[in-house]
């Protein structure tokens, strides 16, 4: 189709000024985290890594992040292996009921999510289950596992089932068809899923925030800081957050296109 | 053919999913080194039947022998059969090389032995040998068949399916292969069982047919007897263009066309006919230029011309019904469009069927 | 040759239910199914049941088993937290529209123009996605506030202009929750525009129809299953914000996630805070029901 070149010029100016608008804040972050002074002005006069050091040499930095790292790490492992499964249900076999299942299992990502995490606050109290980290890895998982299970059903879509016949029929059991031909067949499917569910739950605050009880992640205690007012532990915490969000992002993406570069040299 | 113990006999072999019925009371036996092609539109059963053959689907009713010994319980993995896919279900993940020897790996054989025989079999298929490490996505339509055939060939099953491998390619290379797929049946004497929806596919490969219809298997035969002698009219019609009038058994051994009100001479009867349809082929129906050159005729106009290359196919309306007619190149009508003409054929060339 | 066509059908057997649901719990949909199904009843129906049932209690109860009342609705009504309703109702319908003008040229560009350029642009408006909500907020709090935030103290270091701060106004809750939900509206509108098949929108052209007339008969039809997903996901997601009000709107708007929040902690009334929560849950649910009846998700994710 033609387009007139200037409707693209214009449209893509207007990307490119919406990607801007989307890195405002983080670029603010950034920049506020390396000033000296105590107290944020812009333009920043002297510039310092010293929050840095007090923000690295805290322990409570190291508990912040390791609660949400426990956290997130344990939801992606769990919302891969459920997810996997429930892409299976969702996209590779064809049964009566799919349909609704598949409308079902979307109603938690269509949920606003304070809601979801105080309800899930109150179902823990009736059930008896005190908040803490491991808590909100279920809370998270609630919202976490329906996308992570659309993420791996695009895979299966693609994946063309006959091929796991095809390795049965030439002589391989159960487990061998999993391993050979099921599991590489979706690994990209499954690679994105627990990257996304790692990274999602690694920013989730709504959940967080109802269910971890005595346990603190990086978001939460952002939120509870900055309504108290500035200090510039705030920036250079949320800065390495996003470094953080940045490495697991081009890490994952890196390693998945090494994988399958190697998978295409190897030859065994 | 020589009558030794079938290689592959199935006995009442059915097959229900809940309350459909796929596979109705199949009884087939199906020789060493023959080529064997089940026929039929979709969902007449025909893929179930192949997968309850290969053993990734379980008979309700019914026994599956191979070599005299049944085998409607071993799965897939464990029957010396190897299936080529329709989609061909190759691994999208691995090289040409790995999906060849995938069977040999299962098998634990070292990584040399699986290379060597890798290479010959690709050979074999006519693929290049530096194909070895490409990654099959990367391949061609032509070229992905081969690698599909070469690796069903290489855990030397005693009988290979193949499920309408070919319906996905274009004409020309699909006329290619199936020529390459019946020159590999003779080299390497194996039993082929081939599905397809198309009869000329059959015809051209076949030693023997069967053709399925809504779950039964109707008629089988050489592709000869098949064409010559179709049972009912849905095979008739299968082969293609075909004339087909409604007739009844008359008095004095000849047929009765209510539709023309004529009688026809009648070709050999199927035991108690009544009434059915006599069958004309478009190349057994001929142009005359007086009643007496035929023993049957109707009287017609030339509706339109169509050339097919060697030959040349013309629609005759007659009686508000169109005919088809077809001629060498060499020996075409000649004459003009809405000519009123003189169609006819001889009883030897009819064949009459039941519904 | 046997004619079969003769010999009556032996062995049909006609299934009983029984065994046709005993076939349907052991297939392998259903099979794996299971687990994500057993975990979302767990999960999700459980707690939203709980939600029910504390709605019903009577006021500062902690006990379900406290009896039954509806004035926790009616409190709703009589005690101005309808207001909170109305705001942010408001709040994300204003997104959505805002998000679907902002993102529907991206999102065409993204699927019709950029060609091997959209892959890394798509990358580019994506990080942003994975940094916190909070610390995206806390950077437009940066950004925004008075005297020494970036663009004013940018705005005076440059141009020697002096401005007053945007926080704390209704406006910049909105521009927060466009900012942050942009992504969400965007990407199931790429989806849904993949889905316009290139060769159609030539068709209709070569019979006649102009630009527009080929968004409004072609493009928008066809695209709409992805342009509502998006358009629900923005709403119901901007219904249950609750950081962009606090932080950017500095607690002046209120808006149902805080109310919820609110008569969870300090004022500890759950019944009310349930109630709150029900509304909010039926309002949405209805919503998401009637979108969620018209989608082809197997077309849509799978484009089969």
């Amino acid at each position: 189709m033609e387009n007139k070149r200037w409707v693209i010029s214009l449209i893509a100016v207007w990307t490119g000024a919406i990607a801007l608008f989307l890195y405002i804040p983080i670029f603010s972050v950034i920049t506020s985290s390396f000033g000296k002074s105590r107290y944020f002005r812009f333009p920043v006069k002297a510039w310092s890594d010293k929050w840095y050091d007090q923000t690295l040499g805290a322990n409570l930095t190291t508990d912040l992040h390791l609660t949400s790292f426990y956290v997130a790490g344990c939801v992606a492992l769990i919302a891969v292996v459920l997810g996997f499964f429930g892409a299976l249900a969702f996209a590779r076999y064809n049964w009566r009921g799919r349909q609704f299942y598949q409308r079902l299992i979307m109603l938690p990502i269509f949920f606003p999510q304070a809601v979801l995490g105080l309800a899930l606050l109150l179902w823990f109290t009736f059930v008896g289950v005190l908040p803490s980290w491991e808590a909100a890895v279920f809370a998270h998982l609630v919202w976490i596992v329906p996308i992570v299970t659309l993420v791996i059903s695009i895979q299966v879509y693609g994946f063309d089932a006959a091929q796991e016949e095809a390795a049965y029929d030439l002589g391989a059991n159960r487990w061998q068809a999993f391993r050979e031909v099921t599991l590489p067949a979706l690994a990209p499917g499954l690679f994105s899923g627990a990257l996304f569910a790692f990274l999602l739950s690694w920013g989730n605050f709504p959940l967080s925030t109802f269910t971890t009880g005595a346990d603190s992640t990086v978001t939460e205690w952002l939120y509870t800081k900055m309504g108290s007012g500035y200090t510039p532990m705030i920036p250079t915490m949320g800065a390495l957050s996003v470094f953080g969000a940045i490495v697991i992002l081009f890490g994952g993406y890196m390693f998945l296109i090494v994988q399958r570069r190697r998978r295409l040299e190897r030859n065994e | 053919m020589v009558n030794a113990a079938p290689i592959l006999r199935m006995v009442n072999l059915t097959k229900q999913f809940g309350r459909l019925v796929a596979v109705n009371d199949v009884s087939l036996d199906i020789q060493e080194g023959e080529f064997f092609t089940i026929v039929g539109p979709s969902g007449s059963g025909k893929t179930t039947l192949l997968r309850m053959l290969g053993g990734l689907e379980k008979p309700t009713a019914g026994d599956i022998f191979l070599r005299d010994e049944r085998v409607n319980q071993v799965p897939a993995n464990r029957r010396p059969t190897c299936m080529v896919f329709q989609s061909l279900a190759l691994f999208n993940h691995k090289t040409v090389g790995q999906n060849i020897e995938f069977s040999l790996k299962m098998r634990g054989e070292s990584r040399r032995a699986r290379r060597e025989r890798g290479l010959a079999l690709m050979n074999v298929v006519q693929l290049p040998e530096d194909y070895y490490d490409k990654s099959v996505t990367k391949c061609s339509g032509g070229e992905r068949q081969r690698v599909a055939l070469a690796r069903a060939l290489a855990s030397d099953p005693d009988i290979l399916f193949f499920d309408e491998p070919l319906s996905a390619i274009d004409y020309r290379l699909r006329k290619l292969l199936e020529v390459e797929l019946k020159d590999l049946h003779r080299t390497t004497g194996k039993t082929f069982v081939y599905i397809t929806h198309s009869l000329e596919e059959a015809m051209v490969m076949s030693d023997r047919i069967g053709i399925m219809q809504e779950g039964r298997l109707i008629q089988i035969g050489s592709p000869n007897e098949i064409y010559l002698q179709p049972r009912n009219k849905f095979v008739s019609e299968f082969m293609g263009e075909v004339n087909t009038l409604a007739v009844q058994a008359g008095a004095d051994g000849g047929i009765d066309c209510p539709a023309f009100e004529r009688r026809f001479t009648s070709p050999v009867k199927p035991d108690g006919f009544t009434d059915g349809y006599l069958v004309i082929r478009p190349e057994s129906m001929r142009f005359l230029n007086d009643p007496s050159e035929a023993e049957n005729h109707l009287e017609g106009s030339l509706f339109n011309e169509y050339a097919l290359g060697s030959r040349v196919q013309y629609h005759v309306s007659a009686g508000g019904s169109m005919f088809v007619v077809e001629k060498l190149r060499e020996q075409a009508y000649q004459g003009g469009l809405n000519d009123d003409v003189l169609i006819g054929w001889d009883a030897k060339d009819s064949v009459l069927v039941t519904d | 040759m046997v004619d079969r066509a003769e010999t009556p059908a032996p062995l049909i057997r006609q299934p009983g239910v029984g065994s046709l649901l005993l076939g349907w719990l052991r297939s392998p949909g259903v099979l794996n199914a299971t687990p994500v199904l057993i975990f979302f009843l767990i999960g999700f129906v459980g707690p939203l049941v709980i939600v029910l049932a504390f709605s019903f209690t009577p006021e500062r109860t902690f006990d379900l088993g406290a009896g039954f009342t509806t004035e926790n609705y009616e409190h709703i009504f009589t005690e101005s937290y309808y207001i909170s309703f109305i705001w942010s109702f408001a709040l994300a319908g204003l997104t959505v529209a805002c998000n679907l003008l902002i993102g529907y040229p991206i999102a065409y560009g993204l699927s019709k123009l950029f060609g091997r350029w959209a892959a890394p642009v798509m990358l580019v408006l994506v990080i942003p996605l994975f940094v916190s909500e909070n610390v995206r907020l806390f950077g437009w709090y940066l950004f925004l506030i008075k005297g020494g935030g970036i663009l004013a103290g940018g705005l005076k270091t440059a141009f020697g202009i002096d401005t007053g701060t945007l926080l704390y106004e209704p406006g910049t809750i909105l521009m927060g929750m466009i900012y942050v939900y942009l992504p969400f509206t965007l990407f199931p509108i790429v989806l849904g525009l993949s889905m316009v098949p290139r060769d159609q929108v030539e068709a209709s052209r070569d019979l006649g129809a102009s630009r527009f007339q080929i968004f409004r008969e072609v493009e928008l039809p066809i695209a709409m299953p992805g342009i509502l997903i998006g358009a629900l996901l923005t709403f119901v997601l901007a219904v249950g914000a609750i950081s962009e009000a606090k932080l950017l709107g500095g607690q002046n708007t209120p808006v149902i996630a805080q109310d919820i929040q609110h008569e969870f902690t300090y004022a500890q009334n759950w019944p009310l805070g349930s109630a709150i929560s029900v509304l909010a849950i039926v309002v949405t649910g209805i919503l998401v029901v009637l979108v969620m009846r018209r989608l082809d998700l197997d077309r849509l994710l799978g484009r089969r």
